[in-house]
């Protein structure tokens, strides 16, 4: 068993658990225009700012943002590497499906008879 | 079946040249779904395959790597079967329900929807977590093996 594969799934757990809450994904949206301070996060929606820094809290577990350094502001930065992680999982669903579905194809045309290479 | 609150659904569909009936026996019957479960660099040996076509019943089946043999095992459990209009079945480790839609078109072909729900949720139920990361684990380690060939 390679650790490498049982972090990266215990991160993408984490990923969609973060992803799974609509306030947590408008702040990823806020977010991506560019980095934002707790206060910042607050205003648009109403929340407190104890509210704002627990869904924060998550989203940084989850490897979804940093935080900057600066004790006072803490700047929030978006980190796409985990998001690529889940929508690389979601991919993969995809293309299981993709082929599946391809091969079912196949066996339908030879079941009714008709080869399976025609157009 | 109460709708999932999070998370957006993960959703197939593909029209086939064939009618309805035959399209659901495919999905549900072990001699068929040997031919094609199992994606491209896998096999899904009859063997292995287990229906039970009920509310209730089991639905099991194991991909095989072409290039190793590793196994890569699903189980699940059928929750709607409704011949030959929908199938709904519940990964046993992870939660994650897909239902299966099938629609009769108008020129004798089968549009076939797979929609994936409960994906989110089942990461956060505790109880599956271990097991979903499991077979995550052995999901991601397959498609290692698939591009390393």
């Amino acid at each position: 068993m390679r650790m490498s594969t049982v972090l990266e799934t215990q991160r993408l757990d984490a990923t969609f658990a973060a992803l799974a809450d609509p306030t947590r994904r408008a702040m990823l949206a806020r977010l991506a225009v560019h980095d934002a301070t707790v206060n910042e996060l607050a205003a648009p929606i109403s929340l407190s700012l104890q509210a704002v820094s627990k869904h924060l809290k998550v989203l940084e577990r989850a490897g979804l943002i940093s935080r900057g350094r600066q004790a006072q502001f803490r700047p929030c930065h978006l980190e796409p590497t985990a998001l690529l992680a889940a929508t690389d999982w979601i991919e993969q669903q995809r293309r299981l499906w993709s082929e599946r579905f391809d091969q079912l194809d196949g066996h339908l045309r030879e079941l009714q008879g008709r080869g399976s290479d025609d157009g | 079946m109460a709708e999932p609150a999070t998370g957006p659904d993960l959703v197939y569909t593909r029209v086939f040249a064939a009618p309805r009936t035959l399209v659901f026996e495919c999905m549900t019957r072990p001699e068929h779904l040997t031919h094609f479960w199992g994606p491209a660099g896998t096999s899904a040996p009859l063997e292995h395959i287990k229906v039970d076509l009920r509310p209730g019943g089991v639905f099991e089946t194991v991909m095989v790597s072409d290039a190793d043999g590793s196994r890569m095992p699903t189980r699940a459990v059928f929750v709607e079967v409704t011949e030959p209009v929908r199938l709904v079945w519940v990964e046993t480790q992870s939660g994650m329900t897909s239902t299966a839609t099938f629609v009769e078109l108008d020129d004798g072909r089968t549009e076939v929807e797979i929609r994936q729900t409960n994906a989110p949720e089942a990461y956060r139920a505790p109880a599956a977590r271990a097991g979903f990361t499991t077979s995550l684990d052995r999901f991601a380690d397959y498609l290692d093996q698939q591009g390393s060939t």
